[in-house]
This record gives structure tokens, C-alpha cells and sequence, in this order.
């Protein structure tokens, strides 16, 4: 009979919390509120070993009460924070770094660095691995925050003219922003993750003292480092660092050949194959008709003018110059099972000629060339468009009629 | 297809998850997650920053207080499927079986034991029949010559009956003889030994209990809905299964108004297999539309234009369950089909299946289950390949060489420990390299072009895994919309997330519950008890599919989602949301501060319902009787909630009508089907031998006079007469209801009216003296006290009668209570007013004599039965002054008297159930 009251407590706290969750659900912040301070009342008595203890949960859904129905007056939650910090040492951190990240969505930058500086002085025996990486975040959101505040100064420093003395102590503080800055964004961006902001931010600020040695080896890293995940990102920073300091082609290119072995439909891919398109050396015209033929397998490029205009460019170069008509052909063979139904078809040519004259005058123009003259889709939109006696399909016409070996030989 | 600039920034890590497991309560709140810059270049002096989760969202409001039913309701009366308790094990010994691994103790022996006592021929025939002749069960002792071959089994059976009573007893010991017995005869007595029957049993229970903790065959959902070919058209298809057994294909238009309804009859297709899952989509202004049964995969064709039958396309048979089918949204006739042995494969209707995979194995790590899954991703050759453990994509052209891992079980995820994907989803049409991934623990987005590590993850505090999904992308600028839904727990979650090209993934908003089918059963008009309690387990059916269809008129837009039950109903909610940005509607405090718990009003509220529910009752009565009631009574208050959460709106006009047309296609549909509670009748195949009950060569007048009753009865439609009072005789009340008393003329009227004479007390009424009424109602009554017991109906009759002067007795302003018109037929009085039948009764007692009896040569043991039997078709019973023979009157057991006297008293009023 011991273990009853025990059951009873226990079975009436989750009945309790079970109500809050459905008020929640609901939208109904006011009564879960009043379930929570029920609720409150069982972290008096709990000895429980679970877990979850009581007091994440109400902190959890403490925040998120106040969030939606305390009219946005940040006292109130910033009272109830510093409650609940007081509340775990397990989960201090935490809490410091979702209060952070409450004061920065609203504005308050100042108070959010404040408070990242306190959690950052806080030391409870040893860490468990798991508030080594929050003090680690709580760190480099520091330095983003120290970032910002150098970014401001280096501004006020760039567009006011202000007298020499001024100046001086501007520039000091900047260079103290930095420092610091730099110390927790470099300890970040050491760690396997994705690091976008971080990454961007230090890179900023040594490419503003020059140090693009170590920008472009932490650009490298970050985007190489096989520990890290393959996040496109990582490659475009570094694609957009070494175009911005003018590097050679031919390192962009290899950088942006990793981007497309990863990522085949990455909005680059088009840069990729008109930087390729335009080069004179047959290997690389050769990889930007793959690099384009790859994008418009994606789903999402279906529609893309940009992308079917390059496509229309390249084939018809190759068809008027009747040579590497094989390029095409190798590309087609992987292809010519599904793209007529994946992108010629009558339906879609009714759809694009509808939506947008452009695009369906450069799919037909690859469609006439990859499919023939009889092809639906070529066959419906150069018919509407002599129709609509607009000059260009006529050209298209003539053009694809006249190229049709080209068809003969790839099919 | 942009990607973000930047990302959330996130730790990555490898190998298997760190974090413990267990689901968290309230994991998903107050949690920002990360923040990130979203100015538009950071050159500006104040940085804006955003949250990867508590940014704001759409407020989609419900029109409706409860889910409304769109279709009529599934032709079938759903039986209930396996509940633990069914199988689990529920005795003293539990707590002690609990501490063991399993965690559960399956009831192996009373299943065990159901099968012995259910099938007896299988279990026991041939050495039943072997030893028939060798086990005596009577209470005589054996002849002497008989000893010799046979034994007497008698003891043994009262033991067993011993132990029956005894039932769950702690203190139960197993006596020596049955334990002898068992002992002797377990090697030989089963027809099928009973190690190996066990071994199946057992087998088939493990089963079963998986089956329970978590069934995964209906994952992906069995309902989809085909849009209308225009933006603005009213007019949608449903796509769902129903029937007796799920194996009906129905294509049902429904028109979405105020609310959905269905137009005209489905397209019907009868299947070879119970439809687990229902799966459509779009190409070239085609819907395909593929369905899956365990061993057969279908695919549908259905043209958008409305009135265009759908037509089906092929058909494939699997030698394995098969655990998916996805339909491609890029290519016609193009469908993922994965099966339980670990295959995957690319169907195409015009040329044939690929198959992509074949591995027994799970990817990652290693798992049990044998749940394979495959969707498509943006790339119209390329799949996704899903087990527990995480998802691949592979090439179709080269599915060897060219895969890579999308999603893993681990440390890259940030999973907890034990969890497993439960449904995976490409969510081509809100982004088309994002996919949808949901464990029991949480939802993930992905992207294809960053893989392993999610976009987006949030705990969704669910009960039961979310085996539906449902995405309604929003347009530029928007939110898309996805819907998680449970399967068991009926739940329904309805989560906004925006992003993924241009701007990184955000949840936007609090996730929001929908209403579930169980919670329209307050909103339904009140049933009685048991109706009630079929009706709840018929809501209560765990849910089987999950739909959503946009409506947009003008500023305004309605997402109405549908849901299927298991029992093969469609339920229906609308949410609205105003374009124009809206202040929200702030919860009504009012009610909120009411309704907080301990409230007192809820008592007497119960209190008034107590009347109400009564009056319901009557008046679905006359409903089924054919007159229509008013039921819509705007005074009506909601029916008081057991938990104390806000009581809330009362359903529209339009939503209480479908309640109501739905229940009445319920009841004709439960009613059409042959009933499972037939009244008790008595087999008389296992009583008497053909000998028994031969007509002896000169006929009896008793014989003719008994069977003429017999048929009698039978015509009539009246059960048997209860010889035995079930009840002790009710008390004697000391007041007479006399009719003409004057205390309640309305009851006294229809008391007459219930007796058939109601012009008689009409006359009686307005004219004759009193006395000579009196004198004229004793003899009435005494001619009553005879027929009494003739016929159960009447008595059936008091029991209503005494409800309708109780109700006129607590509600004055009760509905007018149905004039006295002419009774029907069967209702006629004329049996009772018969003259009572001579007093026969001692041949009738000679007829049931032990010596009679056993000149016929029925056996001694069986001569009790028969005589019972016997018993309670006879006619009249005797009158109690002059017992005619005294083995009459020990036949006629005394406590009929006691009835028979009580008869001329008004009847107590029975306790009705339930109010």
C-alpha cells in the first residue's frame, strides 16, 4: 500500500500534463497556464529518478506559454527564465542559450550578449559531453554577437569622417571586437557541423586584415574536411572567395566540378556550364553538356528557362557544326526512356506554350533536335507558333527540318 | 531549385545515437532551436534574427466542434479489432510475470483453453468418440456387467466444476484426481499433440502482440484525395476502401461546400485482398492511383476531368507481403513497390518491374523489422529506399554503383537512442529535393542536396507513431502545411513549415491538433447504453488514412481534412484561414474559468442531463418508428465532459444534420447484417434422441394440446415465458394504482390504453357509478392475474408503461406524449380477454410424471431436463389454491406462486439501465 499514493501521484501528474498538452495543442494558452501551475506543485514532492524530470518540462512549456500569451512583455519571461535557470544545473546552459536566442529574435542584443557572457563564466564540476558543446555554441554565438558589434564600428569607422582622436579609439574597440570575436568563431568552425554563419563571419574578418591565406585554408577545410557533412554551401563560399580574389579559372572550375559530382541541381551548375560553354578546350565543352544535361533531370528545373535556353545553346551549336553530334548521343542514351515522358510530352507543351512562349520555344528546339521533326511536343508548339505568326518558330521550324539527321544519328 | 545561403548552424557527428532514449513529455516546446541572421546583408548596423522554431505561423481555425462524417457510413458492422486484453494476462500472477523481460505476459493457457472449449471436435474427436461408450457421466451407479468396460467420470466433473468457481482464485489447488487425470491421459487425448499446438498457439500470439505494440501495415494510409482539374472547382474525388472486408475500391466524388459532402454514387471495384493502402498522384493532369493489398498491387488510372470512370491498369501479385507503394509524381504510370523480404522495385505499367534491391538486411544497423518503404526524390531515375534504420537513394539506371545515404538512425540525425523511422515522404510538391521523415520521436525534413543531416527537426510529442502523412503546399510566401496522424490514437497534428529554397527551413507556428473521429461522439444525439457503447467503439476504430483537399474563395481558403477509420467511415473537418492577416479570436475566457477542473457546475448539469438523456431516448424510439422528431433543440445544453477541458462549441445546424443522417444510415446498415446477440434459444438436438420424441402410436390429447401451444407461442412471436422469475419477486408496494384514483389520469389512460380497453375506460370515465367500476376493474384485473404469464410481451409492455408515467413525472415540459390511436395488431388485447382455458393441469402433470416418462424410456438423468423443458411451455399455470397432483406442484416450482400473486400488484419499476 506503500507503492499507492506513489501510483496515484504519479498517475495524476501525467494525467495533468496530458491537459496541458491538449490546451496547448489548441492554442489555448490561458487555461494550459492554469494546468501548468498545477503542475508546478509536483516538483515539490517528486523524487523520482526519471529522465525527464519535472522541471524541464516546465520550463519547456513554460517558455512557450509566454511566449504566445504574455503579450510579448519580455519582463515577465525574463523573470521566469531566471527562475528556471536557478531550477536544474543540468540543463543551465540550455536554458541560458534558448534565452539568448528569445532575446536576439526580439531585438535585444545587448541583453542576449550580457547573458552569454554570464553562462560562459559558469562552472559546474565536470561537464558532461553535452554541455561541452552548448558552452562551445554559447561561445560562438558570443563571437557572432562581438562580430556584429565590429561590423558596426568598422561601419561608423568607413562612412563617417570623423577627427583623428575619434578615430583612434574607434579603431581600438574595433580591433578588440575582433580579437575576440575571432577566437571563439575559430574554435567553432573547428568542430564538425555546419557552420554557415560562423564560417562566413570569420572569413569576413580576416579577409578585412588581409589574412586571406588563412580565410581560403579555413574556406578549405570547411568545405574538404571529409568529417564534415557535404553541404553546398561550404563549396560555394569557398567558389565565391576565390572568384572574389580573381583566381584562375581553372581552380574555379575544378571547385565547382566537386559541387556538381555532389550536387547536380545546384543553382551554380548554370554559371558552371556557361563558364564551360565558353571555353575552347573540347574536354570542358564536353563536361558543361553534361553539367546541363544533369540539371534538367532535376524535377525542380523542369520550368527553368535559364536552364533550357543553355541546353538549346549547346545543342544547336553542336548540330550546326555537326561535330561531337556523339556527345550528345551518349548523353541521350541514359536518357531518351523517360525524358520524352518526363518533358515532351503534348500535355506539357499545351501547359508551357500556355505559360511562358519562351520556354517552349527552347524545349522545342531541343525536342525537335533530340526527338525529330515529329516529335509532339516540337510538332504542337512550332505549329502554334506559326499560328501566332511569331517569326522565331518559323526560323525553329526551318532550322530543325533542316538538322534532322542530326536526330538520325542519335537515335 | 536555390539552396539557402545560409544554414542553421548544427554539430555533426558520427556513429550511433548518444542521446537516451525515451519519449520526452513535452520535448517539443519553448525550444528556438538556433537562431540565424536574416537580414538581407550584414552590412546593415542591426542584425534581425530568426528562429528555427517559435517564428509565427498561419492561424487555421476550425469551423466545426468535431470531425463530421462526409460519407455514408461503411456497409459493415466492424468488428472490433484485438485489444492486450484480449491476450494479455490478468491474474494474481501478472505483477510477478511483469518483472520479467518481456514486460508483457501473453495468456497462453486461456487461449489454449478458448480452443479446447471452442472446438472440441478438433481438439478432442476421434478419442472422444473412442472412448464414448467407455466414460459414464450420469449420477447412477454402473451395472455390474458395465463396470467391467467403463468408468464412472462423474467426481471428475464436479471437480471441474469446483475449479470453474474457483476461477482466479489464489488459493486455487488442482485436486489430486484431475491432476491424475491430466496426468494420464495428456500423451494421448489431443488430436493434434499438444507440444505442437502449443508451439503454433504461441507463435501466433507473439504475433498477434506485435501486431498490437505497433502494426505497420497500414503505414502510408488508405484514403487520398484527387483534386479537381481546375483551381476553382468544387467537385474532388475520394479514393478509399470499403466494404464488410476493406476489399472494395470506391471512387467517390464529394463536393466541398460549407461541408464536404458526396455527390452520387462511387465507382466501386471489388479487390482479392483486404486494401492496405491507397496512394495517388498527379502527372500530365492524370491521376494514377496505386493500391496495395498484402499480395497484390494495383494501379488505377483516373482522367481529372470530372465524370470519367477510372480505369485500371494493371495489377502485380507478390509471393511476400508487400510493405509499399508510392506512385511517381514525375513519370505516368510509374510506381515504387517495395516487399517484406527486403526488395524494391520500379514498376512501370508499360514496361515491367525492376527490381532495384534485394537485401534481407537493414542498412545502417541492424533491425528486425522486415518493413521495407520507397518513394521518389527530385530526380525522376533516382529513389529513396527506406528501412528502420534510416534511407538511401539509389540510381534505378545503375542501382549498384550509384546511392548515397539520405538519412541515418544516429549521431548525424541527433536521434535518441531506439528510434526508427516510421514513415518516410517526398514532399516534391512543396520543394522538390525536400522529403519528410518521421520517427516515433520526431519529424525531420530533409534536403537531398545536403544529406544525413535534417533541415528541420521537431519532437512531436505524439502518443502512437505518425504512420499518415499529408503535405498541402502553400505558394510563395507561404507555409506549407503537414499533417501527421496516428493510427491507434486517432491523433492528428497539423504543422506549418516554411523555406528550403531561398530562405533556411523554419517551423512555423505551434503545431495545432485536429479534432479526431472519437470526438464527434459527444456531438452525436444521445443513444441508448449499448447503442451508445457500439457507437463508441465504432468511432473509436483506429484510423486507416489521411487526406487534405484546399478550397480557396476569395480572401478565404478552408483546408478541409479527411480522415478513414479502420471500420471504414470518412470523417471530415474544415479549418479556415483569412488571407488578410485577422486578429485572432482570443479564446473565450469565459468559459475557460468554468470549466477549470473540480467545478461544481458539472454536477448539476449531470443532473439535468439525467432528464434530457430520457428524453432522447424516447424520442429515438419514435424515430425508428417512423415519426421524426425534433431533435435540433437549441436549448439543449452539450453533454457534460468527463475531462475538464472547455466545453465546446455546439456543433452547426448543418453538422448536427450529417450527424444525424449518418447515424440513421449506421443503424439500418448494423441492422441489415444478421445479429450476433440472438435471444437464448434451447437446442433440443442435444436433449432428446429422435426416439424421444416420437409420437406414440395413439395421440396423446395432451401431446396435441402441448404442440398447439407450442406452435402457438411460436407464431406469436413471444419468447418463453420465464418459469424461473429471474429477480426475487418484486416488493409489494403498498399502494393500488387505481386507475380511476385520479393521482395521474394520464398514466391510468394509458394503462388502459397499454390494456387495449381504452374506450371502456372512457365510458367508465365520463358516466358509470363508481361502484359497479370498481366491481367491473376487479374482475378485470383478476381476468389479468390469469392471462399473466401467458405472454412476455405484456410484460414488456408494463416496463414501458411505467417509463412513460415516470417520465411524465419528471418532466412536466416533455414532449407531448403520442395520443392513444389505434394499437397495432399485435398489441390487440384479444388473448387476454380469451376465457381462462379449462384446468386441465392434472393431465398436463401426468404428461411430465417421472412414471410417464420413464414408460417412454427416457433415461433417468435426462428426465429432469425434459421435464424443465416441458416445463416452460406449459400452458397455464395452475392455479395456487388447489395443487393438482403433488408432483405437479414440485414441478411447478414455488416461486412461480409467488410471481403469480405479485402479478396482480403494479409492477415495480425496474431499474432502467444506464440512467
Amino acid at each position: 500500500s506503500s507503492q499507492e499514493p506513489k501510483l496515484n501521484f504519479k498517475k495524476s501528474k501525467e494525467v495533468c500534463l496530458s491537459y496541458i498538452q491538449d490546451a496547448m495543442l489548441q492554442k489555448q494558452w490561458k487555461r494550459a497556464a492554469e494546468f501548468l501551475s498545477f503542475y508546478v506543485e509536483s516538483l515539490e514532492k517528486d523524487f523520482s529518478k526519471e529522465y525527464v524530470n519535472p522541471s524541464e518540462i516546465i520550463w519547456r512549456v513554460g517558455t512557450e506559454i509566454l511566449c504566445h500569451c504574455s503579450n510579448g512583455s519580455m519582463r515577465e519571461f525574463n523573470s521566469f527564465i531566471e527562475q528556471m535557470k536557478t531550477f536544474g544545473v543540468k540543463r543551465y546552459l540550455k536554458v541560458c542559450l534558448e534565452h539568448a536566442f528569445h532575446l536576439l529574435c526580439n531585438g535585444q542584443i545587448d541583453d542576449a550578449y550580457q547573458n552569454l557572457s554570464l553562462a560562459e563564466s559558469w562552472r559546474y564540476g565536470e561537464q558532461t559531453a553535452i554541455q561541452d558543446k552548448e558552452m562551445k555554441l554559447i561561445q560562438a554565438y558570443r563571437g557572432l554577437l562581438d562580430y556584429y558589434s565590429w561590423s558596426k564600428q568598422k561601419n561608423i569607422l568607413l562612412d563617417h569622417g570623423l577627427d583623428e582622436f575619434e578615430n583612434l579609439s574607434v579603431e581600438q574597440e574595433m580591433h578588440s571586437y575582433f580579437r575576440k570575436a575571432a577566437v571563439n568563431l575559430k574554435e567553432i568552425i573547428k568542430i564538425p557541423g555546419v557552420w554557415d554563419l560562423f564560417v562566413k563571419c570569420y572569413v569576413d574578418l580576416l579577409e578585412f586584415y588581409g589574412d586571406h591565406n588563412e580565410a581560403h585554408q579555413v574556406l578549405t577545410e570547411y568545405a574538404y574536411n571529409s568529417k564534415f557533412p557535404a553541404n553546398p554551401n561550404a563549396h560555394v563560399y569557398l567558389y565565391q572567395f576565390l572568384k572574389r580574389h580573381g583566381e584562375s579559372k581553372k581552380s574555379l572550375i575544378s571547385v565547382l566540378k566537386i559541387l556538381h559530382d555532389l550536387v547536380p541541381s545546384h543553382e551554380l551548375m548554370i554559371d558552371f556550364n556557361t563558364m564551360l560553354q565558353k571555353s575552347k578546350k573540347r574536354k570542358r565543352c564536353r563536361l558543361g553538356l553534361e553539367v546541363i544535361f544533369a540539371v534538367l533531370d532535376y524535377a525542380g528545373w523542369k520550368e527553368n528557362v535559364k536552364a533550357w535556353s543553355c541546353l538549346a545553346r549547346q545543342v544547336k551549336q553542336i548540330a550546326i557544326a555537326e561535330k561531337h553530334v556523339d556527345w550528345i548521343k551518349q548523353e541521350w542514351n541514359s536518357r531518351k526512356d523517360w525524358w520524352p515522358a518526363f518533358h515532351f510530352t503534348h500535355y506539357l507543351a499545351k501547359q508551357n506554350w500556355k505559360e511562358s512562349e519562351s520556354l517552349s520555344y527552347e524545349k522545342a528546339l531541343v525536342a525537335g533536335i533530340l526527338l525529330g521533326k515529329d516529335c509532339k511536343y516540337f510538332k504542337y508548339v512550332s505549329h502554334q507558333g506559326c499560328k501566332a505568326q511569331v517569326k522565331r518558330f518559323r526560323i525553329l521550324k526551318k532550322f530543325v527540318n533542316k538538322h534532322n539527321p542530326v536526330y538520325l544519328r542519335i537515335s | 531549385m536555390e539552396f539557402p545561403d545560409v544554414l542553421f548552424p548544427s554539430y555533426f557527428g558520427c556513429g550511433p545515437p548518444m542521446e537516451e532514449g525515451g519519449p520526452a513529455p513535452a520535448a517539443g516546446w519553448g525550444e528556438q532551436g538556433q537562431v540565424l541572421d536574416a537580414g538581407p546583408g550584414r552590412c546593415q548596423t542591426e542584425a534581425m534574427f530568426v528562429p528555427r522554431r517559435g517564428g509565427t505561423g498561419e492561424s487555421w481555425e476550425p469551423t466545426e466542434a468535431a470531425a463530421v462524417p462526409c460519407v455514408p457510413p461503411n456497409a459493415s458492422c466492424w468488428i472490433p479489432s484485438l485489444v492486450p486484453q484480449d491476450i494479455l494476462y490478468h491474474g494474481f500472477l501478472r505483477r510477478k510475470l511483469r518483472g520479467g523481460r518481456s514486460g508483457a505476459a501473453l495468456d497462453f493457457a486461456k487461449q489454449l483453453g478458448h480452443f479446447f472449449v471452442d472446438h472440441p471436435e478438433d481438439a478432442f474427436g476421434s478419442l472422444g468418440r473412442l472412448l464414448h461408450q467407455n466414460f459414464h457421466l450420469g449420477n447412477s451407479k454402473l451395472r455390474r456387467q458395465a463396470r467391467d468396460t467403463t468408468i464412472r467420470m462423474t467426481a471428475l466433473m464436479e471437480e471441474i466444476d469446483r475449479l470453474e468457481a474457483k476461477h482466479g482464485c489464489p488459493r486455487q489447488f488442482l485436486s489430486p484426481r484431475l491432476r491424475w487425470f491430466s496426468h494420464l491421459c495428456r500423451d494421448w487425448l489431443f488430436e493434434v499433440p499438444l507440444g505442437l499446438l502449443a508451439d503454433c498457439l504461441h507463435e501466433e500470439l507473439v504475433l498477434q502482440w506485435a501486431g498490437l505494440l505497433f502494426d505497420d501495415s497500414p503505414t502510408g494510409g488508405a484514403l487520398a484525395w484527387l483534386p479537381p482539374e481546375e483551381v476553382g472547382a468544387q467537385t474532388g474525388r475520394l479514393v478509399y476502401p470499403g466494404g464488410p472486408a476493406m476489399n472494395h475500391l470506391y471512387f467517390q466524388d464529394v463536393v466541398l461546400e460549407e461541408l464536404p459532402h458526396a455527390q452520387g454514387s462511387p465507382v466501386q471495384f471489388e479487390l482479392n485482398g483486404l486494401i492496405r493502402q491507397v496512394a495517388a498522384a498527379r502527372v500530365d493532369g492524370e491521376d494514377f492511383v496505386g493500391v496495395r493489398s498484402d499480395y497484390h498491387c494495383g494501379v488505377w488510372r483516373v482522367p481529372a476531368r470530372m465524370g470519367v470512370a477510372p480505369t485500371p491498369l494493371q495489377v502485380i501479385h507478390t509471393s511476400v507481403p508487400a510493405s509499399c507503394l508510392t506512385v511517381s509524381p514525375h513519370l505516368p504510370g510509374e510506381l515504387a513497390v517495395c516487399t517484406q523480404s527486403g526488395s524494391v522495385y520500379l514498376w512501370s505499367v508499360e514496361s515491367r518491374l525492376q527490381r532495384l534491391r534485394h537485401d534481407p538486411q537493414t542498412m545502417f544497423f541492424r533491425d528486425h523489422s522486415p518493413w521495407r518503404w520507397s518513394d521518389f526524390t527530385a530526380h525522376p531515375r533516382v529513389l529513396s529506399c527506406a528501412d528502420r534504420t534510416g534511407l538511401q537513394c539509389l540510381d534505378a539506371r545503375a542501382p549498384e554503383r550509384c546511392h548515397f545515404d539520405l538519412f541515418k538512425v544516429g549521431e548525424e540525425a541527433n536521434c535518441q537512442q531506439g528510434e526508427r523511422v516510421v514513415l518516410p515522404m517526398y514532399l516534391g510538391r512543396a520543394h522538390p529535393s525536400q522529403h519528410l521523415v518521421t520517427t516515433q520521436f520526431s519529424m525531420y525534413v530533409l534536403d537531398e542536396r545536403l544529406p544525413l543531416v535534417p533541415v528541420l527537426k521537431w519532437a512531436h510529442m505524439m502518443k502512437a507513431p505518425p504512420l499518415f502523412a499529408h503535405l498541402t503546399p502553400g505558394g510563395p510566401g507561404r507555409s506549407h502545411k503537414v499533417l501527421l496522424g496516428s493510427s491507434h490514437t486517432q491523433e492528428l497534428l497539423l504543422l506549418q513549415y516554411q523555406g528550403g529554397s531561398r530562405s533556411a527551413c523554419q517551423l512555423a507556428g505551434p503545431p495545432q491538433k485536429l479534432h479526431p473521429i472519437t470526438s464527434c461522439l459527444q456531438h452525436l444525439p444521445a443513444q441508448l447504453p449499448h447503442r451508445h457503447h457500439l457507437l463508441q467503439q465504432r468511432l473509436g476504430a483506429p484510423a486507416a488514412g489521411l487526406a487534405a483537399a484546399v478550397k480557396e474563395e476569395g480572401l478565404r481558403e478552408s483546408l478541409m481534412v479527411f480522415q478513414l477509420s479502420e471500420a471504414g467511415d470518412i470523417f471530415c473537418q474544415r479549418l479556415t484561414h483569412e488571407t488578410v492577416q485577422a486578429p485572432a479570436p482570443a479564446p473565450t475566457s469565459g468559459d475557460e474559468t468554468t470549466a477549470s477542473p473540480g467545478s461544481s457546475p458539472l454536477i448539476e448539469e449531470e443532473e439535468q442531463t439525467f432528464y434530457l438523456s430520457n428524453l432522447e431516448v424516447i424520442i429515438n424510439e419514435e424515430e425508428d418508428a417512423g415519426t421524426p422528431a425534433s431533435l435540433e433543440d437549441p436549448e439543449l445544453p452539450p453533454q457534460p465532459c468527463t475531462s475538464p477541458r472547455p466545453c465546446p462549441a455546439v456543433s452547426t445546424p448543418a453538422a448536427a444534420l450529417q450527424y444525424r443522417r449518418w447515424l440513421k444510415g449506421l443503424s439500418k446498415v448494423c441492422r441489415e447484417s444478421p445479429r450476433r446477440s440472438r435471444p437464448l434459444t434451447l437446442s433440443q438436438k442435444r436433449l432428446f434422441t429422435r426416439k424421444d420424441l416420437e409420437v406414440p402410436a395413439a395421440p396423446n390429447p395432451l401431446h396435441g394440446r402441448a404442440r398447439q401451444r407450442l406452435l402457438q407461442a411460436m407464431g406469436e412471436g413471444g419468447g418463453i415465458p420465464s418459469w424461473d422469475p429471474p429477480h426475487p419477486p418484486p416488493p409489494v408496494l403498498p399502494q393500488l394504482a387505481e386507475p380511476s384514483g385520479g393521482s395521474d389520469p394520464l398514466s391510468a389512460r394509458l394503462t388502459a390504453a397499454w390494456c387495449g380497453d381504452w374506450g371502456q375506460w372512457w365510458e367508465e370515465r365520463s358516466g358509470f357509478n363508481r361502484a359497479e367500476r370498481q366491481r367491473a376493474l376487479r374482475e378485470r384485473r383478476r381476468r389479468q392475474k390469469q392471462a399473466r404469464g401467458r405472454r412476455s410481451l405484456s410484460a414488456s409492455f408494463t416496463s414501458s408503461l411505467t417509463y412513460q408515467s415516470e417520465l411524465s413525472e419528471l418532466s412536466d415540459s416533455g414532449p407531448p406524449l403520442p395520443s392513444p390511436g389505434p394499437l397495432p395488431p399485435r398489441d390487440s388485447p384479444q388473448p387476454r380477454q380469451r376465457s381462462p382455458p379449462p384446468p386441465d393441469s392434472p393431465e398436463e402433470a401426468a404428461l411430465l410424471s417421472s412414471q410417464s416418462l420413464r414408460c417412454r424410456g427416457i433415461p433417468k438423468e435426462r428426465r429432469k431436463t425434459l421435464r424443465d423443458y416441458l416445463a416452460v411451455w406449459a400452458e397455464s399455470p395452475v392455479e395456487p389454491p388447489d395443487p393438482p397432483s403433488s408432483q405437479a406442484s414440485q414441478l411447478c416450482i414455488p416461486s412461480s406462486q409467488s410471481q403469480l400473486s405479485s402479478a396482480s400488484q403494479p409492477r415495480r419499476k425496474r431499474p432502467r439501465m444506464g440512467f
